[in-house]
Protein backbone atom coordinates (compact mmCIF):
# COMPACT_ATOMS: atom_id res chain seq x y z
CA UNK A 1 0.00 0.00 0.00
CA UNK A 2 1.39 3.37 -0.88
CA UNK A 3 0.41 6.95 -1.74
CA UNK A 4 -2.91 8.59 0.59
CA UNK A 5 -4.16 5.53 2.21
CA UNK A 6 -0.65 4.67 3.40
CA UNK A 7 -0.04 8.33 4.81
CA UNK A 8 -3.57 7.64 6.80
CA UNK A 9 -2.26 4.25 8.42
CA UNK A 10 0.88 6.83 8.98
CA UNK A 11 -0.82 8.68 10.96
CA UNK A 12 -2.76 11.57 9.01
CA UNK A 13 -6.35 10.97 8.37
CA UNK A 14 -7.16 12.62 5.50
CA UNK A 15 -9.67 12.05 2.73
CA UNK A 16 -8.61 10.42 -0.77
CA UNK A 17 -10.12 8.43 -3.65
CA UNK A 18 -7.99 5.36 -4.52
CA UNK A 19 -6.96 2.91 -3.09
CA UNK A 20 -2.86 2.89 -4.51
CA UNK A 21 -1.49 -0.36 -4.29
CA UNK A 22 2.13 -1.32 -5.63
CA UNK A 23 2.30 -5.38 -6.41
CA UNK A 24 5.67 -7.72 -6.49
CA UNK A 25 5.93 -8.21 -10.88
CA UNK A 26 5.29 -11.78 -11.47
CA UNK A 27 2.20 -13.07 -12.45
CA UNK A 28 1.88 -15.67 -9.05
CA UNK A 29 1.14 -12.62 -7.17
CA UNK A 30 -1.17 -10.59 -10.06
CA UNK A 31 -3.48 -13.83 -9.97
CA UNK A 32 -3.59 -13.40 -6.44
CA UNK A 33 -4.16 -9.87 -6.47
CA UNK A 34 -7.40 -11.08 -8.98
CA UNK A 35 -8.74 -13.06 -6.21
CA UNK A 36 -8.40 -10.69 -3.81
CA UNK A 37 -10.25 -8.24 -5.98
CA UNK A 38 -12.74 -11.20 -6.51
CA UNK A 39 -13.36 -11.90 -3.13
CA UNK A 40 -14.88 -8.32 -2.53
CA UNK A 41 -16.30 -7.69 -6.13
CA UNK A 42 -18.54 -10.20 -8.12
CA UNK A 43 -17.44 -8.56 -10.87
CA UNK A 44 -16.04 -9.89 -14.63
CA UNK A 45 -13.69 -6.86 -15.37
CA UNK A 46 -11.55 -8.25 -13.05
CA UNK A 47 -10.23 -10.49 -15.50
CA UNK A 48 -8.80 -7.72 -17.70
CA UNK A 49 -6.02 -7.06 -14.77
CA UNK A 50 -3.32 -9.57 -16.20
CA UNK A 51 0.52 -10.00 -16.03
CA UNK A 52 0.90 -9.85 -19.53
CA UNK A 53 -0.42 -5.82 -19.25
CA UNK A 54 1.69 -5.42 -15.52
CA UNK A 55 4.44 -6.81 -16.51
CA UNK A 56 4.59 -5.82 -20.15
CA UNK A 57 3.16 -1.92 -21.57
CA UNK A 58 1.42 -0.93 -19.05
CA UNK A 59 2.59 -0.99 -15.48
CA UNK A 60 0.10 1.48 -14.03
CA UNK A 61 -3.64 -0.21 -13.80
CA UNK A 62 -6.48 1.78 -12.74
CA UNK A 63 -9.33 -0.22 -11.44
CA UNK A 64 -13.19 0.87 -10.72
CA UNK A 65 -15.60 -1.33 -9.07
CA UNK A 66 -18.84 -1.42 -9.97
CA UNK A 67 -19.81 0.80 -6.80
CA UNK A 68 -17.84 3.59 -8.68
CA UNK A 69 -17.36 4.82 -5.44
CA UNK A 70 -13.11 4.88 -5.61
CA UNK A 71 -10.55 3.46 -7.64
CA UNK A 72 -7.79 1.10 -7.28
CA UNK A 73 -4.27 2.16 -8.57
CA UNK A 74 -2.09 -0.65 -8.81
CA UNK A 75 1.28 -0.34 -10.04
CA UNK A 76 4.24 -2.76 -10.75
CA UNK A 77 7.13 -0.08 -11.67
CA UNK A 78 7.04 3.80 -11.22
CA UNK A 79 9.39 4.99 -13.77
CA UNK A 80 13.09 4.55 -13.73
CA UNK A 81 13.05 5.73 -10.64
CA UNK A 82 10.94 3.08 -8.18
CA UNK A 83 10.61 -0.52 -8.44
CA UNK A 84 8.50 -2.86 -6.06
CA UNK A 85 12.25 -3.90 -4.71
CA UNK A 86 13.50 -0.44 -4.00
CA UNK A 87 10.64 0.20 -1.80
CA UNK A 88 10.91 -0.14 1.96
CA UNK A 89 7.54 -1.72 3.86
CA UNK A 90 6.46 -2.45 7.38
CA UNK A 91 3.22 -4.05 8.38
CA UNK A 92 0.64 -2.08 10.12
CA UNK A 93 -2.35 -3.77 12.43
CA UNK A 94 -5.53 -1.98 10.82
CA UNK A 95 -7.90 -3.50 13.01
CA UNK A 96 -6.91 -6.72 13.15
CA UNK A 97 -5.71 -7.09 9.44
CA UNK A 98 -1.99 -6.93 8.63
CA UNK A 99 -1.51 -4.11 6.16
CA UNK A 100 1.85 -4.29 4.41
CA UNK A 101 2.43 -0.32 3.99
CA UNK A 102 5.51 1.46 2.56
CA UNK A 103 7.20 2.81 5.64
CA UNK A 104 7.12 6.84 5.90
CA UNK A 105 10.87 7.55 4.53
CA UNK A 106 9.88 5.52 1.72
CA UNK A 107 6.80 7.57 1.32
CA UNK A 108 8.45 10.36 1.73
CA UNK A 109 11.28 9.65 -1.16
CA UNK A 110 8.53 8.81 -3.27
CA UNK A 111 6.37 11.97 -2.97
CA UNK A 112 9.05 14.81 -2.63
CA UNK A 113 10.04 15.41 -6.46
CA UNK A 114 6.86 14.42 -7.92
CA UNK A 115 4.84 17.35 -9.81
CA UNK A 116 1.70 17.17 -8.40
CA UNK A 117 1.21 19.81 -5.50
CA UNK A 118 -0.30 17.85 -3.17
CA UNK A 119 2.17 14.80 -3.06
CA UNK A 120 4.77 17.89 -1.94
CA UNK A 121 2.29 18.79 0.40
CA UNK A 122 2.02 15.09 1.93
CA UNK A 123 5.83 15.21 1.62
CA UNK A 124 6.39 18.15 3.69
CA UNK A 125 3.72 17.03 6.29
CA UNK A 126 6.11 13.55 6.32
CA UNK A 127 9.15 15.20 6.80
CA UNK A 128 8.42 17.26 9.60
CA UNK A 129 6.08 14.42 11.42
CA UNK A 130 8.99 12.19 10.96
CA UNK A 131 11.96 14.23 11.14
CA UNK A 132 12.88 13.57 7.37
CA UNK A 133 15.40 14.63 4.95
CA UNK A 134 16.82 13.90 1.64
CA UNK A 135 18.99 10.56 2.74
CA UNK B 1 -13.05 17.23 22.48
CA UNK B 2 -11.48 19.78 24.69
CA UNK B 3 -11.22 23.28 23.52
CA UNK B 4 -7.30 24.03 22.12
CA UNK B 5 -5.89 27.16 21.74
CA UNK B 6 -2.63 27.68 19.18
CA UNK B 7 -0.37 30.84 19.03
CA UNK B 8 -0.02 30.40 15.43
CA UNK B 9 -1.56 28.40 12.67
CA UNK B 10 1.53 26.28 12.34
CA UNK B 11 1.12 24.96 15.67
CA UNK B 12 -2.42 23.41 14.54
CA UNK B 13 -0.70 21.35 11.97
CA UNK B 14 0.60 18.87 14.01
CA UNK B 15 -2.49 18.48 16.08
CA UNK B 16 -3.87 16.61 12.71
CA UNK B 17 -1.12 13.25 13.30
CA UNK B 18 -1.97 10.52 15.56
CA UNK B 19 -0.75 7.52 16.71
CA UNK B 20 -1.51 4.71 14.78
CA UNK B 21 -3.98 2.51 16.67
CA UNK B 22 -8.00 2.49 17.09
CA UNK B 23 -8.10 6.52 17.77
CA UNK B 24 -6.44 7.10 14.12
CA UNK B 25 -8.50 4.33 12.92
CA UNK B 26 -11.66 6.03 14.07
CA UNK B 27 -10.61 9.36 12.82
CA UNK B 28 -9.56 7.51 9.34
CA UNK B 29 -13.14 6.47 9.37
CA UNK B 30 -14.72 10.14 10.02
CA UNK B 31 -12.85 11.66 7.60
CA UNK B 32 -13.41 9.59 4.40
CA UNK B 33 -17.11 9.55 5.68
CA UNK B 34 -17.53 13.33 6.28
CA UNK B 35 -15.76 13.82 2.75
CA UNK B 36 -18.41 10.69 1.08
CA UNK B 37 -20.94 12.85 2.40
CA UNK B 38 -19.91 16.31 1.52
CA UNK B 39 -18.63 15.91 -2.19
CA UNK B 40 -20.06 12.60 -3.70
CA UNK B 41 -17.52 11.24 -6.11
CA UNK B 42 -18.38 9.06 -9.21
CA UNK B 43 -15.44 7.14 -11.34
CA UNK B 44 -17.13 5.22 -14.37
CA UNK B 45 -16.78 1.56 -13.71
CA UNK B 46 -13.65 -0.36 -15.47
CA UNK B 47 -10.48 -1.59 -15.87
CA UNK B 48 -8.14 1.50 -17.48
CA UNK B 49 -4.50 0.48 -18.71
CA UNK B 50 -1.44 3.18 -19.15
CA UNK B 51 1.80 3.17 -20.04
CA UNK B 52 3.17 4.79 -17.64
CA UNK B 53 2.47 6.99 -14.19
CA UNK B 54 2.04 9.90 -15.93
CA UNK B 55 -0.99 8.79 -18.37
CA UNK B 56 -2.43 7.34 -14.85
CA UNK B 57 -2.31 11.01 -13.81
CA UNK B 58 -4.00 12.37 -16.54
CA UNK B 59 -6.80 9.89 -16.21
CA UNK B 60 -7.19 10.83 -12.27
CA UNK B 61 -7.21 14.28 -13.51
CA UNK B 62 -9.66 13.80 -16.08
CA UNK B 63 -12.20 12.18 -12.97
CA UNK B 64 -11.50 14.89 -10.93
CA UNK B 65 -12.55 17.50 -13.24
CA UNK B 66 -15.84 15.48 -14.79
CA UNK B 67 -16.64 15.31 -10.34
CA UNK B 68 -15.88 18.69 -9.65
CA UNK B 69 -18.37 19.76 -13.13
CA UNK B 70 -21.13 17.68 -11.65
CA UNK B 71 -20.96 19.08 -8.28
CA UNK B 72 -21.06 22.66 -9.59
CA UNK B 73 -23.78 22.19 -11.75
CA UNK B 74 -25.66 20.60 -9.13
CA UNK B 75 -24.76 23.60 -6.72
CA UNK B 76 -26.23 26.06 -9.31
CA UNK B 77 -29.61 24.22 -9.73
Amino acid sequence: MFGGVALNLHGLARATEDLAIFVAPNADNIARLRAALRSVFADPDIDQITAEDLLGDYPAIQYVPPTGLFHVDILTRLGERFAYADLAAEVIDLDGTPVTTITARALYEMKKDTVRAKDRADAEALARRFKLGDS
Amino acid sequence: MPVRKFHDISEMEGNTWREPGPELHAAIRRVWEFAAKTVELRFPPGVYRHRSIEELDAQTERWAQANFDVFQARKQR
